[in-house]
């Protein structure tokens, strides 16, 4: 599904990700976990171009996007990705920002758009919010709404870049609870995170990622149980300290 | 009231002055906008060379009285380019261009203060560079761009009166002829300013009005 092949990238003189291979299958669910500025969003944001690599290859579904130029567009309706200030459109409605995209890019009609748009909203229990404008719903709302929007687009893989951590603590449940509805589905999903717990519960592979590299990666249970890295079982003990 | 009665008096002097002032704020504007819209987008290109360009351009035009930009089109095309050119195209030309500069950084700007995540949000689902500018971008930039456009437009209204250096018979160029043939030298520069300040001020007014409407489906 997703191959990445001596991914370089360089910020001016800074070298924030080093050879970087990777490879995730269909339906697979991989947590990035590490401490910031380890360049594990610098990577997953590479997997839908919005950052470019320096040099190395990245292939979804077997294409190579980085000779696609303006087709890029194509690929990444097949990525849906959720950030972690949500980026939700504030001059749009809620219904308005889920069926812009699938309206404009997949010549949807209007109708088919919102229907589609508001079996989402039913399923994230928002469906009383759907001609709210986003400045009025709380930061677990937000999210969810995010999460629809992307999913709208019916992406073949899920990328989410530290989804929680910008909300207040009770509302991280509400959000980290729908990831895991979704990964139940077989979407394929790549996920940021700092929930330790969760990457535990949902991740089939966890992926520990230090200074650029990556240091170390294992089945989920194998990991967490087992981590062979000092500098793993440095950061594990440290996050799980509390 | 003498005002009043010196106004009557030359009302037909007056009315064409009115006239080209309103003529040439309004050519301009259309002009200079488009212009500065346009400049606008060669700043925020991704080729350097249009970014070159534009940033040349904006820092010309703003490091330069505007006295000056119109002297030179006006003298500047007849030395030039040996074109007699009419007073009330130079001045069209130096205020569209002059004001072009100003448009530009304030759309540049507008549109830079929109938050680089929406950029990211709209690519990441699928639209095109054109359609995050149209559907994301802009729509939240307007409100931006708005206050300080209609500013620009003031200035800009307040600006045509330079064109009377370069004889264009316009409301400031009326004043003086007044001001000369009546032997008043006071009256006549009160009602000038009266008028130009009822232009202003309803046009500030009308984008006041735009602004808050806009402002509502926030």
């Amino acid at each position: 599904m997703i191959k990445i092949v001596n991914l370089h990238k360089f910020f001016d003189h800074k070298h924030i990700l080093k050879n970087i291979n990777l490879e995730i299958e269909e339906g697979e669910v991989v947590a990035l976990i590490g401490p910031s500025g380890s360049g594990k969003s610098t990577l997953i944001r590479c997997i839908n171009y919005l950052e470019e690599p320096t040099s190395g290859e990245i292939y979804i579904m077997g294409r190579n996007i980085g000779n696609l130029g303006k087709k890029i567009d194509e690929v990444r309706k097949a990525i849906g990705m959720v950030f972690q200030h949500f980026h939700l459109f504030p001059h749009k409605t809620v219904l308005e920002n889920i069926t812009l995209a699938p309206n404009l890019t997949k010549k949807q009609s209007k109708e088919e758009a919102e229907k589609k748009a508001i079996k989402l909203l039913e399923t994230m229990d928002l469906l009383d919010k759907k001609d709210a404008y986003p400045t009025s719903l709380s930061g677990g709302q937000k999210q969810r709404i995010a999460i629809a929007r992307a999913l709208a687009m019916d992406p073949e893989i899920m990328l989410f870049d530290e989804a929680t951590s910008a909300l207040d603590p009770e509302m991280v449940g509400e959000v980290l609870n729908v990831m895991k509805d979704l990964a139940k589905t077989g979407m394929t999903m790549v996920v940021v995170t700092h929930e330790i717990a969760f990457a535990k519960q949902v991740a089939d592979r966890v992926i520990f990622m230090a200074d650029g590299e990556i240091v170390e990666e294992n089945v989920a249970t194998e990991f967490f149980e087992n981590p062979q890295n000092p500098r793993t079982k440095e950061f594990l003990s440290r996050v799980l300290e509390y | 009231m003498n005002l009043v009665r010196l106004f009557v008096e030359y009302k037909d002097y007056y009315i064409t002055g009115i006239k080209i002032t309103l003529l040439l704020s309004l050519l301009s504007l259309i002009i200079g906008t488009s212009l500065g819209s346009l400049l606008s987008l060669f700043k925020l290109s991704k080729l350097k060379i249009l970014r070159l360009i534009s940033t040349f351009y904006i820092e010309l035009v703003r490091g330069t009285p505007i006295m000056v930009q119109i002297a030179l089109v006006y003298f500047g095309s007849y030395v030039i380019m040996g074109v007699n050119m009419d007073a009330f195209l130079a001045a069209l030309i130096a205020v569209s261009l002059n004001s072009a500069a100003y448009v530009a950084e304030i759309i540049r700007s507008g549109i830079q203060s929109v938050d680089k995540g929406q950029w990211e949000a709209s690519r990441s689902l699928g639209l095109t560079n054109g359609q995050t500018m149209r559907y994301i971008i802009l729509p939240q930039a307007v409100k931006n761009i708005l206050p300080a456009l209609g500013n620009e437009f003031v200035t800009l209204i307040k600006e045509t009166s330079v064109a009377s250096t370069i004889g264009v018979a316009e409301l400031m160029y009326t004043s003086k002829i007044v001001q000369s043939t009546s032997y008043q030298p006071f009256n006549p520069l009160i009602i000038v300013a009266v008028t130009y300040f009822i232009f202003t001020f309803t046009l500030s007014q009308l984008i006041g009005l735009l602004e808050r409407r806009l402002a509502h489906n926030d």
